[in-house]
């Protein structure tokens, strides 16, 4: 209990007094704030596209692609192991009785982004009979559904946002002539960024012969076992099948990480200019408090109590950056749209990510700080004296 | 010079303070190194891209092109070198461990001669049935020159009804930051062959060279109107504009990216810096006040704070640039191996850079305790009664 109060005398005492020390301690607010700033503000855009990545389509569906494909461009089902695919066990059944499969045709559609002149690519992607009901969050928001069989598109909301001629009643070009954009929609997921066309005359304008891959809702959870057998032992077919989330996360995977170990090496470099940032500024402070804590060796304290609060002075200037670091990360960032490649997503700062900012912050404080705290807690009474 | 021991003891007076402000700079730099050699590198790579080559693609991920697009083109007046390829892809042992190849015809290694070595391209030249590769790729797999590479690809079922390709290894180059994820090239000639019949004669790719770069961007659209309403459209890009900057990060704007952390972590510690020169000029006013009344002059006063700063900053800068240079080369080891960038490569232009900017960050960081200096009054601080 003492210690405790020594604790907090000694810490209340350090702090009255850092005002003195004002432009001192700043540089380990402003280094903090630094390091958590930058690090939320590369970290938003890798977990805005790592989320909107996993969280792409319906968790109740699972895809087709062909054998050992990681894009799903490279994936090619023919028509005969289609008809094969749509039928398999373990698929839900619309309230008809028919499947709920459907097979798409996907492609990149070299156009120019919106931002800058550079080349994007759009991904243009085609429904069947069943596309809409396989996305339960798609809903028209201006125009009108194309008709199947004609030359008609759908563009989600987001598109105009990353390309450029992508809105309600732009012309897309493909080799059967000029696609007309006739509705705008919306799901709430990467989707919205894409082009959408009826699956069979989108396949002929494009000169696909095969589809590109095949999604069905499940009957239910476990149905997955009894599809994906009746699929992978099928001698006519090679193809993998995986639940839609599984395959989300394995083809996000590298991105992901390439993002992560970027802003992670970033941040850490950052850490540690700040992390010396803070060593020198609590050796100053000790130094020019060397007085004050001799005359309270004086007095009977104890080095581990006027350790402890260098150690808390230093956490709470970095607690103080950090959250500054943070809190403008937060309002430049969070929940804005952003855009990369032929994704559009919504930037995050979450509180989960703040709280690991922070941390950061308090690791930093704690290794800058423990060096001179304990050299603090080792003077003698003569020693701090004579420091001056 | 003279006064270089004056500057010394200076340092010396408080050699942890000296080291821990190196160090942070070094940190700094380490950080502005990584940036700005990044967007340096993103820049080469463009300049390097020969203005004269250029990349004819299924336009829409058509892998299949027939090579009479490939023989069309050759005709094309003003065109003067024509190779195709097509691409293997699948895996090796398990289907996690992704794989691939490139299947280059013969005039291939003589267009991208960037891309392997002369000694890579002649070696699966002179045998179709090798396979030359980056060492990357070689070090990913284990392989060394004459083992067998087996690669399994679902996708392209040969005639025997096989989808397993065995190549020797015949050839290993180093990796260069065109190719960030390293690669490995067989010969188009045995692909072709081992194909079914109904499927021989399709390629996917045709790189070709022009006789005149300033018509590069006009024979690509005329490429592309040539096949536009074909059973095979085609998307034909210059080298030049498919490596330009912006195109290769997803359309982000890289320069502002890389200069604004860069710049981000200099501001770091320029607050440091000019920290620690305030408090060391503080500490010494009795010495300056000494010095003044010698005869020093301010001018030379202030110069003589501000080498002190330069020192540790200049120092930091160029320790920066060097771990910055030691980190990239690991790069490649960590990178995803199907999401990479060019390992930043330290030009001479990153580490002039950086001491530029490593002399604006003292002589900043100086100028107010130069202030300070200069409107001292030197028989106050003297008596002490400053």
């Amino acid at each position: 209990m003492t210690m405790l109060r020594q604790i907090v005398i000694v810490s209340l005492l350090g702090l009255r007094t850092l005002r003195r020390r004002l432009w001192q301690s700043l540089v380990i607010v402003v280094g903090m704030a630094c390091v958590t700033g930058v690090l939320l503000s590369m970290l938003s855009m890798a977990e805005g596209m790592h989320q909107a990545a996993l969280n792409y389509g319906d968790p109740r569906a699972a895809i087709v692609v062909s054998r050992a494909t990681i894009f799903e461009n490279q994936s090619a089902i023919p028509r005969d192991q289609a008809r094969i695919i749509l039928n398999a066990p373990g698929i839900a059944r619309a309230s008809d009785g028919s499947p709920l499969s459907d097979t798409s045709a996907m492609t990149f559609l070299p156009v120019e982004m919106s931002r800058n002149d550079a080349q994007g690519f759009i991904i243009l992607r085609s429904f069947g009979k069943e596309g809409q009901a396989l996305r339960p969050t798609f809903h028209m928001v201006a125009g009108r559904m194309f008709r199947p069989g004609t030359h008609e598109l759908i563009a989600g909301v987001k598109a105009p946002f990353q390309f450029k001629g992508m809105a309600l009643g732009d012309k897309v070009i493909l080799p059967d002539g000029e696609w007309p954009i006739v509705g705008t929609f919306a799901t709430g997921d990467l989707l919205d960024a894409q082009l959408v066309g009826d699956t069979e005359t989108v396949m002929q304008s494009i000169r696909h012969k095969a589809y590109t891959t095949i999604t069905a809702r499940l009957a239910s959870p476990s149905a997955f076992a009894a599809f994906r057998t009746a699929l992978t032992t099928n001698p006519l077919l090679a193809v993998d099948v995986m639940r839609l989330p599984d395959w989300n996360a394995m083809t996000s995977a590298d991105t992901s990480a390439f993002f992560h170990l970027a802003i992670y090496g970033i941040g850490v470099i950052l850490a540690i200019g700040a992390l010396f940032g803070c060593f020198n500024t609590m050796y100053a402070a000790v130094e020019s408090r060397s007085n004050e804590i001799a005359t309270l060796r004086a007095l009977g304290y104890g080095g581990f109590a006027i350790a402890v609060s260098i150690l808390l002075e230093a956490a709470i200037l970095s607690v103080a950056g950090g959250l500054i670091g943070a809190s403008i990360a937060w309002t430049l960032f969070d929940g804005v749209q952003s855009g990369f490649g032929s994704d559009v997503f919504t930037l995050i700062v979450s509180p989960a990510m703040i709280a690991t900012a922070i941390l950061w912050a308090i690791a930093v404080a704690l290794l800058g700080g423990i060096l001179p705290s304990i050299q603090a807690a080792r003077w003698t009474v003569s020693d701090a004296l004579r420091a001056r | 010079m003279k006064y270089l021991p004056l500057v010394w003891a200076a340092l010396r007076r408080k050699p942890i303070r000296t080291l821990v402000t190196f160090l942070s700079v070094t940190a700094a730099f380490t950080l502005f190194g990584l940036m700005i050699g990044l967007n340096d590198t993103f820049h080469k790579l463009q300049e390097r891209a020969p203005a004269n080559r250029i990349w004819t693609v299924g336009r829409f991920g058509d892998r299949a092109l027939p090579i009479a697009v490939a023989h069309r083109i050759a005709r094309i007046p003003g065109i003067k070198r024509v190779s195709v390829m097509s691409y293997l892809q699948g895996y090796v042992g398990d289907p996690k461990n992704i794989a691939g190849a490139l299947m280059a015809d013969d005039v291939y290694g003589d267009i991208f001669t960037d891309q392997l070595t002369p000694e890579g391209w002649e070696s699966i030249r002179r045998d179709h049935t090798s396979v030359t590769m980056s060492r990357q790729q070689a070090e990913h797999f284990h392989l060394k020159v004459g083992d067998t590479y087996t690669l399994i690809a679902p996708q392209s079922v040969k005639a025997d009804g096989s989808n397993v390709w065995t190549f020797k290894v015949g050839h290993i180059s180093e990796d260069v930051p065109q190719v960030p994820n390293g690669m490995i090239a067989g010969s188009y000639d045995y692909y072709d062959r081992s194909m079914p019949l109904a499927q021989q004669g399709t390629i996917a790719e045709v790189d070709f060279i022009v006789a005149d770069p300033a018509k590069a961007a006009a024979l690509s659209q005329q490429i592309d109107r040539l096949f536009a309403n074909s059973a095979h459209p085609t998307h034909t890009t210059p080298e030049k504009a498919l490596f330009a900057v912006n195109n290769f990060f997803g359309g982000m704007d890289v320069g502002a990216l890389t200069h604004g952390i860069a710049i981000i972590g200099l501001l770091m510690i320029l607050f440091l810096i000019g920290n620690v020169i305030a408090q060391s000029v503080r500490e010494r006013r009795a010495e300056f006040a000494a010095l003044k009344t010698i005869g020093f002059s301010d001018a030379k006063l202030i110069a003589l704070v501000a080498i002190e700063a330069a020192l540790p900053c200049i120092a930091g800068a160029v320790c920066g640039v060097l771990i910055a240079a030691a980190l990239s080369d690991q790069l490649p080891k960590v990178m995803p191996r199907t999401f990479g960038i060019p390992p930043p490569v330290m030009s001479p232009a990153v580490y002039m850079s950086a001491l530029v900017s490593a002399c604006l960050l003292a002589l900043v960081s100086t100028a107010l305790p130069a202030l300070r200096l200069r409107r001292q009054d030197i028989a106050a601080v003297l008596s002490g009664r400053a």
